[in-house]
């Protein structure tokens, strides 16, 4: 809540003046059963024509100030949450963008994705209901038995001790309720699960025929579901008739007593006639109580879900992002050009979230200019190894070098602008195949990023397309092939005129002649490059070969030392070149 | 909840708060339903099941309807006969009066309570059997059902659409039948009472008429603007966060800051315009309860001093007028709700209409045991009339051969596949396993001699050892363990915490891809069947993890007659032969040496090894 009182306070005034017309209505709803008191006791039972005329007419005016009121809450109401969820969607995005990698992989994308989008909206509404709607209930309920007692005082008080007993019950109800509709939910994500795993899989059901058995499993699932939703729904629909057999009997009462007093003459029929309005209003207002708590408790998960976002910090790895450190200015400065050289001396690594070693203990050291080969299986730390170097995440021991310092002690921005990154899964941007290169570089022109499509070995594909460099992309580049995809990201990272070069297993979709190309144009420009991969043929060339297995570095050398030392580049390079080596030279 | 007794709801219901998870308001955009009647039809079908349940409710309904009615009735009584005048209702003394109106207010709530609970039940049945109706169905689906339908969109209607058809059942229904029935059961007292009252009552009707109209005409053009910007938003951060590593890579954070509050800034302002119109609904329904308050008290009064009406009918039209908006209001929200289940509805019997696989013959028999002997003679087949997808395939694999399938994507390879495993059936031709058709096998008969190991392996939520047992039901923990053995799986499962008991979940997040591939192969040993197929079983992994699982497969294919779809072609050298298959046809057939000999499509795919990655280009 307090991130909500903290984001909506720049609109103070609007939620102010939202809530004081949503006052101004709601005063002239609480003046209409007093007024039809009036209307009967000092109009019909006297026959005074005018008092019922002067009466009718404050009514309808107050009427039209009731709209006219309505109708601005809603406006202010609206500018009042609008407002609020831009400036939260913001804040939050900036802030997950000044995470480092690290944190930002705590979360799962698509969880940072709802926070953005369906939390705030959910925030959003709660507010706009809460500003024009949700604030009365209690307002009319309190309102209500206020009036009524101005009315009639002894009439009035019965209707107020019904008001604790309501509460109490409908606390309890909710209560309860909101439990059992957790464990709705939970039934729900299961039969769902299962659904979800039978469509995955409905090959392999078929195949296996076990339908059966899966519809045995799936119609388990959905009597649970439908015997805790029922159980849950018999409980919140007694809230109702609960609330109204409670206001029913207080308007018997007050039938009842009306009676006595109208005849000792301390109450009159419009009085009783007001006091029963009142009651009813009661109810009105309370039978939407049940869904402003289930709103309201979603609210407080949406935003929950929201802050535990923004109270992130980046924790440890502050260094890494922006924040200059204050040693080696010298270095810190973006004029001194990286050349290229890395150094990795004795590093290991784990990700933040998990507590299997990823990286141990792995040293070596590469020239500027020169390129590095790294293969190994899937889950083998080849990657995680890669992106050390552009300091998306922090090694845990060891020291990194660049070009012979500490890598902490480099511009995180200053280092990255000289490193040009290809990932394993291609990330393309919607937007045109120049935008997309330039992406790399924004002030680069048109002529860079044809050199540097050309290194990448798509400039004649994108010149054959019809709108050429124009091309639009659809949403990560649905419209070409994986290997088109590929080679544009390359381009993306060479128009940066990196000194570093990673190719994380980014030419796995290439055939092995276009492959050979871009690996032989490669070696005109100098960067220091690595190549994940998977293929003998592009390591031969390799100054370093390093060979990965379960985190740890196993073999490295050259073409020819591994082929002597290590058996499993042995077995690889036979698995691939048993006959056709030759072929492919 | 139900109808509302006295006044309840009297403030117009706020609109549903969109669901999170859905805000990105993609669901909300499908289409209506195309046949109300028929599709209402149908889910009477699915109610009718619970006939005397339902009539109670529609009783109970009808009850409380008149009792809703009756209760206003009875005050403006007191206030007339026993408040203000001494005469007595009916003969009643005061305290019998006030124990019928107690009746009338006790049963309310307690008719209101029932119809509500028995509907739900009938509701929660209704939606449960449609469930499991449609879920058996999916499963009786030929599987190129799958293949052209998007897994999501199949998901939603499971889930989505069924949940919407639920949560209307629950209240919808009643509220709209009830609303309707308090509409002409206040309509026909309040005439019967006072016809010039009840006229004045209804001039509030053109007004809210008119009022909605010039609202969503407005706000109709404006929600789609706000929802295609909150499309476009959404789709922004979407693609800039699964992009996140390039953005930090490349350090242009500062960028994407500055283009998504360009996107923020146009949402907040189309969002403000349609919030703010569609916010006067309430704000209208409210004023014209309210003027027609003031018409009823202001007029009524003049009318009582005249005595052309009494004070109790005042009370009594007071609270009508209140009433009597509710339902309309309450049909008009609940009328979109409805529609919108219909449709929902609509496309969950959509696919209850796909056309199920074809049923077996009636003299098909069952296979005891089968060597698993192959052959295709000219077999033809395509999926639209007049165009072959295969066309004239022949071949003969004997027990316990290995056939490799080569081929660019689209030659056929995997429809080959489905004729053998009779997802679909030959147009022309004919396939014979150990010299028998396969069309007089029953389907799941001939599939249990068969086994597929395939691209994407498939884990269910369970433990290793529930997985690997999916392949016979029946096995024994030995046997699973001597499968996981042979398939070279279970030295890493007895490392793992928990070994065989490990729950995996999320489709086997937690283990590897070559982990996971040695589970399936562990299945398919566990399977025993006569006929591999290994639909791409190595494509998804890397060489290196390739080699381990390789000594896994050999085993699994020893001694089974085993078509293995591949395109790294070192995997398939071995093959005892090799179909080289190229837009539906055979276009080569022998052992590798003798392809390469050949000198023609094959070879050439070998020495160029780009059998798929660049087609496109």
């Amino acid at each position: 809540m307090s991130l909500v009182f903290a984001f909506l306070k720049k609109y103070r005034t609007a939620s102010l003046l939202a809530l004081l017309m949503m006052v101004i209505e709601l005063t002239v709803e609480l003046a209409q059963p007093y007024l039809i008191s009036k209307i009967i006791d000092d109009g019909i039972t006297n026959s005074n024509l005018s008092v019922v005329w002067m009466w009718g007419g404050v009514l309808l005016i107050g009427t039209f100030f009731a709209f006219a009121a309505g109708v601005a809450s809603s406006f202010f109401a609206s500018y009042a949450s609008q407002g609020f969820a831009s400036d939260l969607r913001e804040t939050l995005y900036d802030k997950v963008q000044s995470f480092s990698y690290s944190v930002f992989s705590k979360f799962a994308t698509s969880s940072l994705i709802t926070r953005m989008t369906g939390d705030i909206t959910m925030l959003q509404d709660t507010i706009f209901m809460s500003l024009r709607f949700m604030t009365r209930v209690p307002l009319v309920v309190i309102g209500s038995v206020a009036m009524a007692m101005v009315v009639n005082f002894k009439l009035g008080l019965m209707l107020a001790l019904t008001v604790p007993l309501l509460l109490v019950f409908v606390l309890w109800i909710m209560r309860r309720a909101g439990a059992m509709f957790k464990n709705v939910q939970k039934r729900l994500d299961k039969v769902n699960g299962v659904i979800q795993e039978n469509l995955t899989g409905i090959r392999l059901i078929r195949v296996f025929v076990r339908m059966k058995h899966e519809n045995g499993r799936f119609a388990a699932s959905s009597n649970k579901l439908m015997k805790n939703t029922v159980s849950a729904l018999r409980l919140t629909e007694t809230t109702m008739p609960f609330i109204m057999l409670v206001m029913n009997a207080s308007i018997i009462a007050v039938l009842w007593f009306g009676r006595g007093y109208i005849a000792s003459g301390s109450a009159s029929v419009g009085e009783v006639v007001a006091v029963a309005n009142y009651a009813l209003r009661t109810i009105g207002a309370l039978s939407a109580f049940s869904w402003i708590a289930v709103t309201f408790s979603r609210a407080g998960a949406s935003s929950q879900r929201v802050k535990e976002v923004l109270d992130t910090s980046d924790g440890e790895f502050v260094q890494t992002d922006a924040q200059a450190k204050p040693i080696s200015a010298e270095y810190q400065s973006k004029e001194v050009a990286i050349a290229g050289a890395v150094e990795f001396r004795n590093v290991s690594f784990n990700y933040p979230t998990s507590e299997i070693q990823v990286l141990e203990n792995i040293s070596f050291g590469i020239g500027a200019g020169k390129r590095v080969a790294i293969m190994g299986a899937t889950g083998s730390g080849k990657s995680s190894l890669v992106q050390l170097i552009p300091h998306l995440y922090d090694r845990e021991e060891g020291e990194i070098l660049i070009d012979g310092r500490n890598i902490d002690d480099w511009d995180t921005e200053h280092l990255r602008r000289s490193i040009g990154y290809v990932p394993q899964e291609v990330l393309l941007f919607t937007g045109s195949i120049r935008e997309n290169i330039a992406w790399g570089r924004e002030d680069a022109t048109f002529e860079e990023i044809v050199e540097a499509a050309k290194i990448a070995q798509i400039h004649e594909t994108v010149e054959k397309l019809p709108n050429g460099y124009d091309t639009q992309l659809g949403q990560r580049g649905v419209n070409l092939s994986g290997g088109q995809k590929q080679r544009l990201s390359i381009a993306r990272a060479l128009v940066r005129r990196p000194s570093i070069l990673i190719l994380d297993d980014s030419t796995s979709a290439l055939d092995l002649a276009t492959e050979s190309r871009l690996l032989g144009a490669l070696e005109d420009i100098s960067c220091t490059t690595f190549l994940i991969t998977q293929k003998i043929s592009s390591t031969q060339a390799a100054d370093l070969i390093l060979l990965l297995d379960e985190g740890q570095l196993i073999a490295s050398g050259t073409h020819q030392e591994l082929m002597r030392t290590s058996e499993l580049y042995r077995h690889i390079y036979e698995s691939q070149f048993e006959q056709g080596e030759a072929l492919h030279a | 909840m139900p109808n509302g007794w006295t006044e309840a709801f009297r403030q117009p219901r706020p609109p549903v708060i969109a669901d999170p998870s859905k805000a990105s308001g993609e669901y909300k955009k499908k289409k209506r339903a195309k046949n109300v009647s028929g599709t209402l039809a149908r889910i009477w079908k699915y109610l009718a099941q619970r006939k005397l349940k339902l009539s109670l409710v529609l009783f109970m309904v009808v009850l409380s309807s008149a009792l809703s009615l009756l209760g206003p009735y009875m005050i403006g009584v007191a206030v007339d006969d026993y408040l203000s005048g001494d005469g007595a209702f009916w003969g009643l003394g005061w305290v019998w009066f006030l124990v019928v109106l107690g009746i009338v207010y006790v049963l309310g709530p307690i008719t209101m309570f029932l119809q509500s609970i028995w509907m739900i039940e009938i509701a929660q049945e209704t939606v449960y059997r449609m469930r499991v109706d449609l879920f058996s169905h999916l499963h009786k689906l030929p599987i190129p059902f799958f293949g052209k339908r998007q897994q999501g969109e199949l998901m939603s209607r499971v889930t989505n659409d069924i949940e919407n058809v639920s949560a209307t059942l629950n209240s919808s229904a009643i509220q709209i039948f009830s609303s309707i029935l308090i509409l002409f059961g206040t309509l026909g007292v309040m005439l019967s009472l006072s016809p010039l009252l009840t006229l004045l009552t209804f001039i509030v009707v053109p007004l809210m008429a008119v009022g909605m109209r010039w609202i969503t005409r407005r706000t109709g053009p404006l929600f789609k603007e706000r929802q295609s910007n909150l499309g476009d938003l959404n789709g922004y951060i979407e693609e800039t966060l699964s992009g996140q590593r390039i953005i930090k890579a490349f350090s242009q954070e500062d960028r994407v800051k500055k283009e998504f509050a360009v996107r923020n800034e146009k949402i907040r302002l189309s969002g403000f315009w349609a919030q703010t119109i569609s916010g006067m609904i309430p704000k209208l329904m409210n004023s014209l309860n309210n003027l027609s308050f003031a018409l009823v008290a202001g007029i009524g009064g003049i009318l009582a001093i005249n005595g052309q009406v009494t004070i109790g009918v005042i009370i009594v039209f007071v609270e009508y007028a209140r009433q009597f908006t509710r339902p309309l209001n309450d049909l008009a929200n609940q009328w979109n709700t409805l529609l919108s289940a219909i449709a929902g509805a609509e496309r969950v019997f959509e696919i209850m209409d796909e056309e199920v696989e074809n049923k077996d013959e009636g003299k098909a028999s069952k296979l005891e045991h089968i060597e698993g002997a192959v052959k295709f003679e000219r077999v033809s087949f395509g999926y639209d009339e007049g165009r072959n997808t295969l066309s004239d395939i022949s071949f003969e694999a004997k027990p316990g051969e290995t056939i490799a399938l080569v081929g660019p994507t689209g030659a056929g390879k995997t429809t080959l596949i489905q004729l053998l495993s009779r997802f679909y059936d030959a147009s022309g031709g004919k396939i014979t396993i150990d010299g028998k058709e396969i069309g007089s096998i029953q389907r799941e008969n001939l599939r249990s001699h068969m086994a597929f190991v395939l691209q994407e392996t498939f884990l269910f939520e369970g433990t290793i050892r529930d997985n690997i047992r999916y392949g016979r039901l029946d096995a024994t923990d030995e046997e699973i363990e001597e499968a996981a053995k042979l398939a070279n799986a279970h030295s890493f499962i007895v490392r793992l915490q928990g070994g065989y008991d490990k729950m995996l979940s999320n489709g086997g997040s937690g283990i590897s891809q070559g982990q996971k591939q040695l589970l399936a192969i562990a299945r398919a040993m566990l399977a025993d069947p006569a006929i591999l197929v290994l639909d791409e079983a190595t494509s998804s992994i890397d060489t290196v993890t390739e080699i381990k699982i390789q000594q896994g497969l050999q085993r699994l294919m020893k001694g089974r007659t085993s078509f293995v779809i591949a395109h790294r072609l070192n995997t398939i050298r071995q093959a005892d032969q090799i179909l080289v298959l190229k837009d539906g046809g055979l276009l080569e057939h022998g052992s590798h040496d003798e392809l390469l000999e050949q000198g023609g499509f094959y070879s050439g795919l070998y020495h160029g090894q780009g059998v798929e990655g660049e087609a496109g280009d």
